[in-house]
Order: structure tokens, then C-alpha cells, then sequence
């Protein structure tokens, strides 16, 4: 039972870590990124040919995360931009196909170019004993990051004057706008950042198990429904979605099979919309 | 809606039956160029249905693959497992998707969900679809599928007289939706997809006539995934997946032109012709409808329609 509990709160973290990227990008830039889990894939794969190629694991990891975040800035100058033209449903509508599209190219590119290449990271040490619980070194490694990176995040919003410039867009394009901030840069920073969460998320799977080029889409799905659920203007809300989620994906998955548990994911996150489409957990922030 | 651009309507529809009735001919008797031309008129009826949920009333379902699903498999399965003729499961199948296609169309016109959230709630259940019919392994025999042959469709199991049937099933949406836009309703339409509080304010109920335009579009969806499923000869979720019919739905509508007559037909050829030059790079046309998707839909919306009506002098409905 325990053990459970440990392994759905540790993979709710790495959903918070993707889910939070499009609650930011979707709050900021009206744009729902279908893309998000490609931006994990693109990070581990990167790193994965990087250490097949000889370079540290460690650096490459960082270079992995790197090029992820570049690739998030690329899209949010280039291909977004079709998107920002316009405003509203219109904005919503063409942000919603285009990453669709930018989701199919990414998983034919890499399916097509490296339909081999995954990325499985070793720890030095397999597991540890706290207070006579085995808990992996991996969960361990990967909470921890995750904790630190959203202690960052949250201090960065609340604390910092472009973390209160990112607040008042996400409340009121026009008016922050008026008081001189520019949204079209803040956009285009979030995007990075968000892909380097994402990029980071997709590095701790293979601390896990393994991250191959075809989970771009698992991720996605995931991400989406927790950042739904947890409301997709709510940073808060996401991230306590993301460790509630994670904790009913293991159970169930442990309890009725994968299949089921997806099915119960997805259903919670229709039902949200249905219900409360502002999320479930919103009057959080 | 002048006289003129009515009787442009019926000529146009004529020439695509007629053309589209003598492609067998002109092809021989070749079964490669039979299967590739019944799929054009497969895809191309689907876009008509998607004309008429998303081209006017912009409901973008991102459930196409699983609509078509859930009504091919239904009927499917009631026939093999319950011993049934399939001409009594396929209408089940087929009022189950447009009963589908409805609700979603209600509930998110009665919640006021916007197109993010249609879409999210229609992924989702597109999704669903999928793990049920892995999940339940012992109805639908998951990933490797059901055979069809042999189940007592037997007008689909020869390959030409299949052609003809989804002829018959393309040109019947064709004039179906062109009932439907030169009458009351076509009005309405058009005043819904311009503004939709201002049709409000005119006095058009909007939530019945975007109930309506889903609910006639997922049937159709539903007449054309069952029929497919049957003339296929194997049935497995591959066949439904969101790669393999959204995607290449919007493609061929967006291509063709939203909200017009002949756009679905322009489209389904085009698409048709883009998937013969990228077969041969397996893997790699996953990335081509991808970078279509993006192209067309950034820099190209209006479609080929519009870009023929700048061209020619006569009308192109």
C-alpha cells in the first residue's frame, strides 16, 4: 500500500512539472500546447545522443534541457506567431491545430530519424532506506529536483517584478499591456521555460524506466488532463492536481490495469470541464 | 441566394458524380487503383460530415476517428457476437455516433464551452475510445482487430460494386448539405459562423442548430466508418486513430475550403495524390501531414476553393 502511495506522489510531481508548462503557456498566450510531451521527448533524446556520443551524463543532461528550452523559444517566434495574430476563440482555435500539427511533425521526425534511440539514466546508488521504507534513489533524485524547480517558479512569481508582470498578463492582457509590459517577450520567455520544465520532466523518466521517441503523446495526454483538472489559468491548482492525479494513477493502475486507469484519468477530465470548466482546484489561487 | 448560384450548385454536383462515376473506367480493372480511389471517396465524405460540424458552426471535435469508431464497432461486434445481420447493427452503429456527436454538441453549447474546451473534452473521449476497445479485449480482440469478411455485407466484399456504394453515400451528403445550406437553415448558418450573439439576437437558436449541424455530421461520420469497416475486411483501432482521420480530415477540408460545397471533393483529391507520393517513405508521413497541418492552416486557410474563385469567371459553389 505504502509504497504505492510514494510511487503515485513521485509521478504526480513529474505530471505537475509538464502540466505546469501548459498552464503557464495557456494562461499567458492563449495558446493550448498539444506539443508539451514532444518538448520532454525532444530534451531526452538530446541528452541520450549526447551521452551515446561521449559527454558526461550529467552535462548532458543540462545540454538536453537546454535544447529543449531553445526549442520552445524557436516555436514561440516562429510557429506560434501565426497563432498570436489574432485574438480569442480565433487565437484558441489556431494555437489548438498548429501544435497538433507541430506534435505529429516532431514524433514523425523522430520515429523516422531515431526509432531507436532511448534515453535510460543509471544512479550510482538503486535505492535507499528511510525509517525501514525502500524508496528508489530515482524517486528520490526526481522529487527533489521537482520540488526545488517549483520552490524556484513560485518564488520567481511571487517575488520578482517579471514574475508580477507574468501574473498581470496572465490576468489581463490589454491592461498589463497599458502599463507598459510587453507580452509578446514575457510569451516567449514562458515558452522556454516551459519546455525546460518539460524538458526536465522528460529527463526523469528515463531515471525511471526508459524515454523513448514515441511517449510524446502519453505525456501530452497526461499533462493535459492534469493541467485541467487542476485548472489551466491555476499554477497552484496544477500542481496539487498533478501529486492527487499521480496518486489515483497508481493505485488504479496497480489495482484495475493501465488501460482502466488511463480511462478514469480522462473521464475525471471531462467531467471537470463539465463541471467546473475553470478546474477543480482553481479558487486555490 | 440567387438563382444562379443554385443552378451552379446542381451542374457542379452533376460533373463530380459524373467524373467521379467514370474513374473506375478510366483506371482499368487494376485493384491497387480501385482501393485508392474508394479510400479518396471515404475520406472525402468524411470531410463533407466535418464540413457541416466545423465548417460553419466552428465546433472543432477532435473525435472524427473515434466517432466513425464507435459506430463501425458497435455494429461490428453486436453482428459477430449476437449473430445478427448487419443491416439491423449498422443503423445502431450509426445512431449511436450521431447521438454522440449530439450530446457533445449540447453540452458544450449549454455550458458555453469554448472551442479549447470542445476540444479537450472531444480528445479525451477520442482517447477513451481507444483504451476501451484495447481494454476489452474479449469483444473487440484489441490491437490486431476484428475480420469483417464474410459477416454478410456482401455489396462491400467486391471491390468495384464498394466504389459505386460510397459514390452513392458521397453524393448524397454532397446534396444533402446543399439542402440543408440553400434552405431556412443555410441562412442560419451562415449568420452563426459571421457572429453567433448577433444570430442570437436575430432570433436564431443557436443551440439547436449547432446540435443540429453535429448530430447530422456524426451520423454521417458514422454511415461512412461503418461502411469502411465492413469494405476493409478487418476492423482495429488503427483505422480510427486521431493520425489516421482527424488529421487527415482537417487536412482535406482545410485544403479544399471550409464551408463550401466542392471543398471536401477538391481536398479528397488532393489529399489523395499527396498520400500516393509520401507512401513510399513509410514513418515519414506521420511529419508530412504534420507540416500540412501547420502550413495550410497558418498561411492557406481559405483554401483551393477560394483561390478558383479569384481565378475563373463562373461560379464555383
Amino acid at each position: 500500500m505504502f509504497p504505492i502511495l510514494i510511487d503515485g506522489v513521485v509521478q504526480g510531481l513529474q505530471l505537475s512539472l509538464l502540466a505546469v508548462g501548459i498552464t503557464l503557456i495557456y494562461g499567458l498566450g492563449g495558446v493550448l500546447n498539444l506539443a508539451h510531451g514532444q518538448f520532454a521527448v525532444m530534451a531526452g533524446i538530446a541528452t541520450a545522443l549526447l551521452i551515446s556520443n561521449g559527454v558526461n551524463v550529467i552535462v548532458a543532461s543540462f545540454l538536453g534541457v537546454l535544447a529543449a528550452g531553445v526549442f520552445g523559444l524557436v516555436i514561440d517566434r516562429s510557429l506560434l506567431l501565426a497563432a498570436y495574430r489574432y485574438k480569442g476563440e480565433e487565437r484558441l482555435l489556431l494555437g489548438l491545430v498548429l501544435t497538433l500539427g507541430l506534435s505529429f511533425v516532431v514524433d514523425g521526425y523522430l520515429n523516422y530519424r531515431l526509432p531507436n534511440v532511448a534515453l535510460t539514466l543509471r544512479l550510482p546508488i538503486p535505492s535507499l532506506s528511510v525509517f525501514g521504507i525502500t524508496i528508489r534513489a530515482a524517486s528520490v533524485v526526481m522529487s527533489l529536483m521537482a520540488i526545488l524547480v517549483f520552490l524556484l517558479l513560485l518564488i520567481f512569481l511571487k517575488g520578482t517584478l517579471l514574475g508580477k508582470a507574468i501574473r498581470s498578463i496572465i490576468q489581463n492582457e490589454v491592461g498589463a499591456e497599458l502599463c507598459g509590459i510587453r507580452p509578446a517577450r514575457t510569451r516567449t520567455f514562458i515558452v522556454a521555460l516551459s519546455a525546460v520544465m518539460a524538458g526536465l520532466a522528460g529527463i526523469s523518466q528515463g531515471l525511471f524506466s526508459s524515454l523513448g521517441t514515441e511517449m510524446g503523446v502519453e505525456f501530452t495526454i497526461l499533462a493535459l488532463i492534469v493541467a485541467v483538472v487542476g485548472g489551466v489559468r491555476s499554477i497552484n491548482g496544477t500542481l496539487v492536481a498533478g501529486i492527487l492525479l499521480g496518486i489515483v494513477n497508481a493505485y488504479a493502475s496497480y489495482y484495475i490495469g493501465a488501460y482502466l486507469a488511463l480511462i478514469i484519468l480522462l473521464g475525471t477530465a471531462m467531467l471537470t470541464i463539465l463541471i467546473r470548466p475553470s478546474g477543480l482546484l482553481a479558487y486555490w489561487t | 441566394m440567387s438563382k444562379r448560384k443554385f443552378s451552379a450548385s446542381y451542374v457542379a454536383l452533376l460533373l463530380v458524380g459524373l467524373i467521379l462515376a467514370l474513374v473506375p473506367l478510366a483506371t482499368g480493372g487494376s485493384p491497387y487503383y480501385s482501393r485508392i480511389t474508394t479510400l479518396m471517396l471515404i475520406y472525402t465524405a468524411y470531410a463533407v460530415a466535418f464540413n457541416m460540424i466545423f465548417g460553419h458552426t466552428k465546433q472543432l471535435f477532435l473525435c472524427l476517428g473515434a466517432l466513425a469508431g464507435c459506430s463501425a464497432y458497435l455494429s461490428v461486434v453486436l453482428t459477430r457476437t449476437l449473430a445478427l445481420s448487419p443491416w439491423i447493427t449498422i443503423p445502431l452503429g450509426i445512431l449511436l455516433a450521431g447521438f454522440l456527436g449530439g450530446l457533445f454538441s449540447y453540452v458544450s453549447v449549454r455550458r458555453g464551452l469554448g472551442v479549447i474546451f470542445l476540444g479537450v473534452v472531444t480528445l479525451a473521449f477520442s482517447l477513451i475510445f481507444y483504451n476501451l476497445i484495447l481494454g476489452l479485449r474479449e469483444y473487440t480482440n484489441g490491437e490486431t482487430g476484428i475480420v469483417t469478411k464474410g459477416l454478410g455485407v456482401g455489396i462491400l466484399e467486391s471491390s468495384w460494386s464498394s466504389y459505386y456504394v460510397f459514390l452513392a453515400v458521397l453524393m448524397l451528403s454532397l446534396l444533402l448539405y446543399h439542402f440543408v445550406m440553400s434552405s431556412r437553415m443555410g441562412v442560419a448558418f451562415r449568420a452563426l459562423s459571421d457572429d453567433e450573439l448577433t444570430a442570437e439576437l436575430a432570433g436564431i437558436d443557436v443551440t439547436s442548430y449547432k446540435v443540429f449541424a453535429a448530430a447530422i455530421g456524426s451520423l454521417l461520420m458514422g454511415i461512412v466508418g461503418s461502411f469502411y469497416a465492413y469494405y476493409n475486411g478487418l476492423i482495429s483501432p488503427a483505422l480510427f486513430s486521431l493520425a489516421s482521420v482527424d488529421i487527415v480530415v482537417l487536412i482535406t477540408l482545410s485544403s479544399g475550403g471550409m464551408g463550401t460545397l466542392l471543398g471536401p471533393v477538391l481536398g479528397g483529391a488532393v489529399v489523395a495524390i499527396i498520400d500516393e507520393l509520401v507512401r513510399p517513405f513509410g514513418q515519414l508521413n506521420v511529419l508530412v501531414y504534420g507540416a500540412l497541418l501547420i502550413v495550410l492552416f497558418a498561411a492557406f486557410r481559405q483554401g483551393l476553393v477560394s483561390v478558383l474563385r479569384k481565378m475563373v469567371k463562373f461560379q464555383i459553389p
